[in-house]
């Protein structure tokens, strides 16, 4: 049986054997767009324009993973001013991300009601201003480039930032409980995976791209694994984790607990940002390799830089769909197909959408 | 039209990112209640078909590649002429941009839908404003005439240039550039690369998400409305014998470049030097 899944930032297929229950399932993805292809030649800095196009929700993570890998080839100095801002509002970025796809992703695979969708936009809009203040606007900036930031912000800036994450604070409660009416007649144990998780702490040399037309299956050492909010909160969650362990609750969990997490995490960083340091060290520019590995909204995010003559020579992407979504084999499934199988076909669209599938990411 | 206005919104190639912004839009629930959405690729609808509409919705660029079970431009093919009117939303739907063609005009070439250009309306933007794209929603809703340039751009959105309401203006007026990124004072059309004085947008006059705009979180305007968007080195002023080879729109060099030289001769002292500096916080205490 073959099943079209929409609204997933793109389409993506997905071909199902097995009647009731999932026996197996392969996973297609359709866009393909040659970013990387598109990058070559380009002057460096036109990474910091081109990059953020290749998502209209995650973009600034591919903003933030590009400065950093022409960081890393520049051996550049950055300020730990430039470092917190640029920490803020890749939070924000992830926050709005969650938001988003918890009310108009996920939540209509079980709740079909508009006032969600409102409820999202309300708080997410909130976010995208806090963003702007710091960055110029929301979505596609280019405020963050080798060296530090473009925006010289100041206290005032800081004052409107800070008030919108105490306003946002307010939604903790009513989020928490659109989450169990999310669970009402979900059983919590499904969607169980291969219980093996990745963050950004890993070792570059161990991830490897294969070719599977028209994107890239992503392993680890040779296996699949898990990466994105479960990952990046399972120790912060382990009450809901030794329970339910990698199901679609803790997945879900995770993700609307790491709202509030960074939430607060950026009310910190406010507290610590001294604006009397310096917004951008000129840095030295040199022919060289770089790469960069971050945390985005869905997981690990990679970009991979050769700069020759101030020119891009190669650049490479490998997003955090690639890795949760894979094509796997039946011997050796991705996160999402061992998520799937063994489950009813009933529960198939809310257990794909837990994974917060971008496909124009993978389209890059 | 009817009373609610039939609306079909079609991804083509892109980044999703017009649907996003669009997203950002403060009165965005009254207008919704305004419109009929048969499909829209984030938002909840029916599953997608091909069938007639008031407004069909193209975001993203057009590229001959596989789309639910067809292709991509066979099915906008359709779509456009069960329509009324067209909105080419982006600047990958009305110039190409990096990932495709556009409708009724590309980088250099017309489009493959330049024959029927009196259906479309360009909204040129990466990504489009949220509010110039909710006005042409309500002058549709309402079947108010909508006043289109040569590229057939609404005059209310793109008779202004980015720079027009930019808070560096001054420092442009008496020529007096920012030496580097990263600061509030100068202006970045001398080295940075800023393209405001000549893109055709009101970035600057109805700010992104109600507050800033690129060029005062000083990032150069990219002239991401213009059908050339990207041009190369977009950080870096092209210039010719170190003069912009670009200039403001509607003078000639000449002119320009005899006002620009009074200006920086007068001098004005007070933007010669940073307008404030921070002390070092024991930020500790700070909070």
């Amino acid at each position: 049986m073959k099943k079209l899944i929409t609204k997933i930032e793109g389409e993506a297929t997905l071909q199902i054997q097995g009647d009731e229950v999932v026996e197996w399932v392969d996973i297609e993805f359709h866009q393909f767009r040659g970013i990387e292809k598109y990058l070559e030649n380009k002057h460096y800095m036109d990474a910091l324009v081109i990059n953020p196009r290749v998502c209209g929700i995650c973009g600034h993570s591919h903003l933030i993973a590009t400065a950093k890998a022409i960081e890393n080839a520049f051996e550049a100095e950055l300020s730990d001013k430039a470092k917190y801002i640029r920490e803020l509002t890749l939070n924000f970025e992830i926050i709005e991300n969650h938001i988003k796809w918890f009310y108009i992703t996920l939540f209509p695979t079980q709740i079909k009601d508009k006032k969600y969708l409102f409820k999202a936009l309300q708080f997410s809009q909130k976010i995208s201003q806090a963003i702007a203040l710091i960055a110029g606007q929301y979505p596609h900036n280019s405020y963050a480039i080798p060296g530090g930031i473009t925006s010289d912000i100041t206290y005032l800036d800081l004052t409107k930032v800070k008030n919108i994450l105490l306003e946002l604070q307010k939604f903790e409660n009513e989020i928490w409980d659109d989450f169990d009416l999310f669970f009402k007649n979900l059983p919590k144990e499904t969607g169980k995976s291969n219980n093996r998780f990745l963050t950004k702490d890993l070792d570059i040399s161990k991830v490897k791209e294969i070719q599977n037309n028209p994107y890239q299956n992503v392993t680890y050492d040779g296996l699949y694994y898990e990466t994105g909010p479960l990952a990046r909160m399972k120790k912060n969650i382990e009450f809901v984790y030794q329970e339910y362990e990698d199901s679609i609750y803790s997945r879900i969990y995770a993700r609307v607990y790491e709202i509030f997490y960074l939430i607060n995490k950026n009310i910190e960083i406010i507290s610590l940002v001294d604006l009397s340091e310096k917004s951008y060290i000129k840095p030295k520019i040199i022919s060289n390799k770089g790469y960069s590995i971050i945390e985005a909204p869905r997981g690990i995010l990679i970009h991979e830089i050769e700069i020759l003559n101030e020119k891009i020579k190669r650049y490479n992407i490998i997003v955090p769909t690639q890795f949760n979504l894979s094509n796997g084999t039946k011997e050796n499934p991705s996160a999402a197909q061992k998520a799937m199988i063994n489950e009813r076909k009933e529960y198939l669209d809310t257990i794909f959408k837990c994974f917060d599938i971008c496909a124009v990411c993978v389209g890059h | 039209m009817h009373l609610k206005p039939k609306v079909i919104w079609i991804d083509a190639i892109g980044c999703n990112g017009c649907s996003h912004s669009f997203f950002n839009l403060p009165y965005l629930s009254t207008l919704l209640e305004k419109l009929d959405i048969l499909y829209h690729p984030l938002l909840e609808s029916d599953e997608f078909k091909i069938q007639e509409s008031d407004i069909l919705v193209i975001e993203g660029a057009l590229k001959d590649i596989k789309k639910f079970d067809s292709n991509l431009l066979t099915i906008i093919e359709k779509l456009f002429v069960n329509t009324k009117r067209v909105i080419a939303l982006g600047s990958c739907a009305s110039f190409g941009g990096m990932f495709g063609e556009g409708l009724i005009f590309n980088k250099e070439k017309l489009g493959k839908f330049y024959p029927c250009k009196n259906k479309v309306i360009n909204l040129p933007g990466c990504p489009i404003h949220p509010e110039w794209l909710g006005y042409i929603f309500d002058m549709l809703i309402e079947n108010k005439p909508i006043l289109l340039d040569e590229e057939n751009r609404p005059k209310e959105i793109y008779s202004f240039v980015s720079h027009s309401g930019c808070i560096r203006n001054e420092y442009f007026d008496w020529k007096v550039d920012s030496d580097d990124f990263g600061s509030k004072e100068g202006c970045l059309f001398y080295n940075q690369g800023c393209q405001g004085p000549f893109t055709h947008s009101s970035c600057n006059k109805i700010l992104w998400n109600e507050v800033s705009s690129k060029p005062r979180a000083g990032t150069p305007c990219f002239g991401c409305t213009e059908r050339n968007f990207p041009k190369e080195n977009l950080f870096k002023t092209d210039t010719m014998m170190g003069i912009p080879s670009k200039i403001p729109l509607g003078v000639t060099k000449r002119a320009y470049l005899t006002l620009a030289g009074i200006a920086k001769s007068l001098k004005n002292e007070r933007l010669e030097k940073r307008l404030f500096e921070y002390e070092k916080t024991n930020n500790k205490n700070r909070g």
